[in-house]
């Protein structure tokens, strides 16, 4: 085993040198939150005298990961976070005030049955949605903020069966296509754009059943269901990770799931899950580097910020969606790069955290309220859906994922 | 296919890659932490110039002066606040002692130590690790002069903070003076300091406020609003403590810096090993490839150059195993330069183990150890990683990063 590797692993890596809790979001806004320092390597040694802290301190880590891809020492901070999660979900804090928001981590956790119940009547949920009443009962029963930008919904991504026979068979070039929740059932016509996109490069995509990635079940504290839910999608994929067939994310935090959780399941696609899952625009990269990308684009006259999401940052790839759109002529555009965008998947949208979250953004947009007066550009580019939605929220500058653009300089879509 | 990839985003790697972008080339940088900006002071130190670039084999003795005044226009250029002058300039440490420097912020520079006048140290309230009793009786000390007194700042943000017995960190106070609500506070604070003075008829004209790490230099306008206000009395800023303002603004600035540039950024990710191949049997090798461990997969990314930035001991580039049984670089295998001796008994005297690195030609490729043939043709190595140099005991930390930095981005 590499030796650093070896000490990375243990605590002792940790040089104390706050740099961590320096950036990290939460901590800038919330004084009650100890940091990724304290609770991740700090409250470790107290944890191995068995003191567990309260869940609901835990909770305010958004587990955005800024702190582990800064950390100089390459401390694993979130992974000791969540730990402690799993460990105080066992421990013996459980008042009325935690029964609440567990019954809301059981709401805001299930996503995806959310989504299902949101797209049956996507007209009624988003009215509902609207309505005052309603967002106030959801803030007092359930503590959901009545200011959070919750998600519209709208006509879901259709699940596209594998009719090919075999996997990896009759088609040379197929991709399986991990939606998730935001895709699905929020935002369908992503999905069905990515698609034609791929299509058009020469790929078949096949959109197995798949349930949540896990990772909001996670957020809220829904260890189990979350593990159940990795070991269903990878019994799904098994036999085309088995045939080589890459698998592909167009959300950021479903990408960072199947790629860092995945491969610690006990089941047997989990060796070869880590490898095969490629963000969008990373899969459009590698194809480039072999000259397999068709470059029949045309131009795009128009200038985009772009916010990278931390579920991205924390992949380790780089921002491989500015390299595809800088391919296409005129596009411009220029990377923020200004910090979390506070919302952090559910987390936003939390009555106790609502404020909080905004305040995390405020970097963000003021840097996207800047770059528009200067005239730097008029729209926004990101991947992640929740991060879209905050941008929106937060600024009322129009935002949209990269791939939309890459599908106008395809002639796919018009706008 | 980039033309070059940085690996290590510390100082010396954004100098390179910062440098190398400016000229046209298409820049990586390859990170996995943030490197030790994070601790950096605000001024770059380079030491006794003449001195050690006849010192045999130190980092300075590769270049000539125009390569150092290079570095210095590159940084000068960035930040138009950082100054030099011909005469030593210093500034005040964290805990109120005088510190010499180099290449220091116009608003760190102090008054000259003949002078007479009266320093207001401002303290904000609950800032962590900074004592302000100390800071008092070591001003007194190196100013006889002067008279110093003290005046306590509030600031409601962190109102909450003080109400839980919390402290600040300075880099949290440095976010509220950069914002306007932080600066209209501080210039009514001043503006009272100026009256109080002017109402008591204060034994001597000149008045300075002093104030713990303020970091007015690094302003990115094309991201943040710019307020410039002027206050009534010159402010004397101090130099950063750790986890360091200066360091966490530089290193968002230098990063801003490098992407309006066009370069790319991949933080988060670990270059493991590289590949290449001998040109022929007499000539070093070439490389082709560096690999690199992503969440959940290996990457292979080629460029033209590589340059090594990984910082040494400290920056994570070097490794020790148990027992220092095993020391080693840690992406390209590169022989390295040991002293015998790994440390002496006196730990103020130079230590030996700071001089460990990679020892390299003037183009700054890394040579082997015995024979002294250049390993690497298109690999080159900068900032702390070079061998034969002590940061603590020759001060000249920053210039030896910068300098390499630049110099490598120019052969680039
Ligand atoms: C505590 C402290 C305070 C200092 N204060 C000052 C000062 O005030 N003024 C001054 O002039 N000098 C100062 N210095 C010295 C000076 O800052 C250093 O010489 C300089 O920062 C070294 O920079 P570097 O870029 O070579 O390395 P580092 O800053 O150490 O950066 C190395 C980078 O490489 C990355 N890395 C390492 N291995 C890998 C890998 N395998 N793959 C990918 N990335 C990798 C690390 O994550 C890190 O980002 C200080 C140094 C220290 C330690
Ligand atoms: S976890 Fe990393 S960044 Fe945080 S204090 Fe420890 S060494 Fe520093
Ligand atoms: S994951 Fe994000 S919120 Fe949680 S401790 Fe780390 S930096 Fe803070």
């Amino acid at each position: 085993m590499d030796v650093r590797n070896e000490l990375t692993a243990r605590l002792d890596a940790c040089q104390k040198c706050n740099v961590c809790t320096a950036q990290c979001p939460v901590a800038k806004v919330n004084p009650h939150f100890p940091g990724p320092k304290g609770l991740g390597p700090d409250m470790e040694r107290f944890r191995r005298g068995q003191f567990i802290p309260g869940e609901t301190t835990l909770d305010d880590c958004s587990n955005c990961k800024t702190c582990e891809v800064t950390c100089p020492s390459g401390v694993k901070i979130t992974e000791m976070i969540l730990e402690a999660r799993r460990a105080a979900r066992k421990g013996p804090h459980k008042t009325m005030l935690s029964l609440k928001l567990r019954l809301r981590g059981y709401v805001l956790g299930r996503a995806e049955y959310l989504g299902k119940l949101g797209v049956l009547w996507p007209g009624m949920a988003n009215q509902a949605l609207k309505l005052n009443l309603v967002r106030w009962a959801l803030d007092k029963g359930l503590a959901v903020s009545q200011k959070g930008p919750l998600p519209a919904y709208g006509r879901p991504l259709e699940v596209i069966e594998d009719k090919g026979g075999r996997a990896g068979g009759a088609f040379r070039k197929q991709v399986i296509y991990f939606p998730g929740c935001y895709t699905r059932y929020n935002e369908g016509d992503t999905g069905r754009i990515m698609i034609k996109v791929l299509e058009h490069i020469g790929y078949k995509t096949i959109v197995p059943n798949f349930h949540c990635c896990g990772l909001p079940l996670e957020a809220n504290g829904q260890f189990d269901k979350a593990r159940k839910n990795g070991l269903y999608n990878l019994e799904l994929m098994r036999p085309y990770l088995e045939a080589g067939v890459p698998v592909i994310t167009s959300c950021t935090s479903c990408g960072l799931t199947l790629k860092e959780d995945y491969p610690k399941l006990p089941a047997p696609g989990a060796q070869m899950i880590g490898a095969q899952t490629y963000d969008l625009f990373e899969f459009l990269w590698q194809l480039h580097e072999k000259r397999e990308l068709p470059l029949d684009f045309q131009e795009v006259k128009a200038c985009f910020g772009y916010h990278l999401p931390c579920h991205l940052k924390a992949q380790g790839i780089g921002t491989p969606a500015l390299r595809i759109l800088r391919l296409i002529p005129g596009v411009k555009i220029r990377n923020l790069d200004a910090g979390c965008c506070g919302l952090s998947g559910s987390y936003g949208f939390k009555a106790e955290k609502y404020d909080k979250a905004m305040k995390i953004g405020n970097p963000l947009f003021e840097a996207v309220n800047v770059g528009v007066e200067r005239g730097d550009f008029q729209e926004m580019l990101t991947e992640c859906g929740v991060c879209k939605v905050q941008i929106q929220h937060g600024t009322s500058i129009p935002t949209k994922h990269p791939l939309r653009i890459l599908a106008k300089a395809y002639k796919i879509i018009l706008e | 296919m980039w033309d070059a990839i940085v690996v290590g985003g510390g100082l010396a790697g954004w100098t390179a890659g910062i440098r190398a972008a400016q000229r046209g080339k298409k820049v990586l940088i390859v990170t996995e932490g943030v490197g030790t900006l994070y601790y950096f002071s605000g001024i770059f130190d380079y030491g006794d110039l003449e001195s050690l670039r006849h010192l045999p084999k130190h980092p300075y003795s590769l270049f000539d002066a125009e390569a150092i005044d290079r570095g210095k226009h590159f940084i000068q250029e960035l930040c138009p606040e950082y100054i030099e002058t011909n005469k030593s300039q210093h500034a005040l440490t964290v805990l109120g002692t005088a510190r010499q420097g180099d290449l220091m912020p116009r608003s760190m520079v102090l008054p000259n130590h003949q002078e007479q006048g009266s320093f207001v140290l401002l303290v904000p309230e609950g800032l962590k690790d900074f004592f302000p009793e100390i800071v008092v009786s070591n001003l007194v000390r190196e100013f006889p002069g002067w008279q110093v007194n003290v005046k306590r700042v509030h600031a409601e943000n962190f109102g909450e903070w003080q109400r839980m017995g919390k402290s600040a960190s300075g880099i949290d106070y440095a976010a509220i003076w950069r914002s306007k609500e932080g600066q209209n506070l501080l210039a009514q604070e001043i503006e009272a300091i100026k009256r109080e003075h002017q109402g008591a008829g204060s034994r001597s004209g000149k008045i300075a406020v002093v104030l713990p790490s303020l970091v007015s230099e690094y302003f990115d306008a094309s991201r943040t609003k710019t307020y410039v206000q002027d206050y009534s009395l010159p402010v004397i800023e101090m130099s950063s403590f750790l986890p360091s303002p200066h360091g966490r603004y530089f290193a968002e600035y230098l990063k801003h810096q490098f992407t309006d540039l066009g370069g790319e950024l991949m933080i988060g990710a670990r270059a493991a090993a590289l590949n290449g191949k001998p040109m022929s049997a007499k000539q070093p090798k070439s490389c082709q490839e560096i690999i690199v461990q992503s969440m959940g997969k290996v990457l292979h990314l080629k460029a033209k150059k590589f340059i090594l930035a990984t910082g040494g001991l400290l920056g994570g580039g070097i490794k020790v195993g148990i027992e220092r049984k095993l020391i080693q670089e840690d992406v390209f295998d590169l022989p390295l330069y040991v002293p015998q001796e790994w440390s002496t008994s006196q730990f103020f005297a130079s230590q030996p183990f700071a001089q460990i690195g990679v020892e390299t030609d003037k183009c700054l490729r890394p040579l082997d150890t015995n024979q002294g043939r250049v390993i690497w043709d298109n690999v080159h190595v900068v900032g702390r990683m070079l061998a034969h140099w002590d940061p603590w005991t020759q001060r000249c930390g920053g210039g030896v990063s910068v300098t390499s930095g630049c110099a490598a981005a120019e052969i680039i």
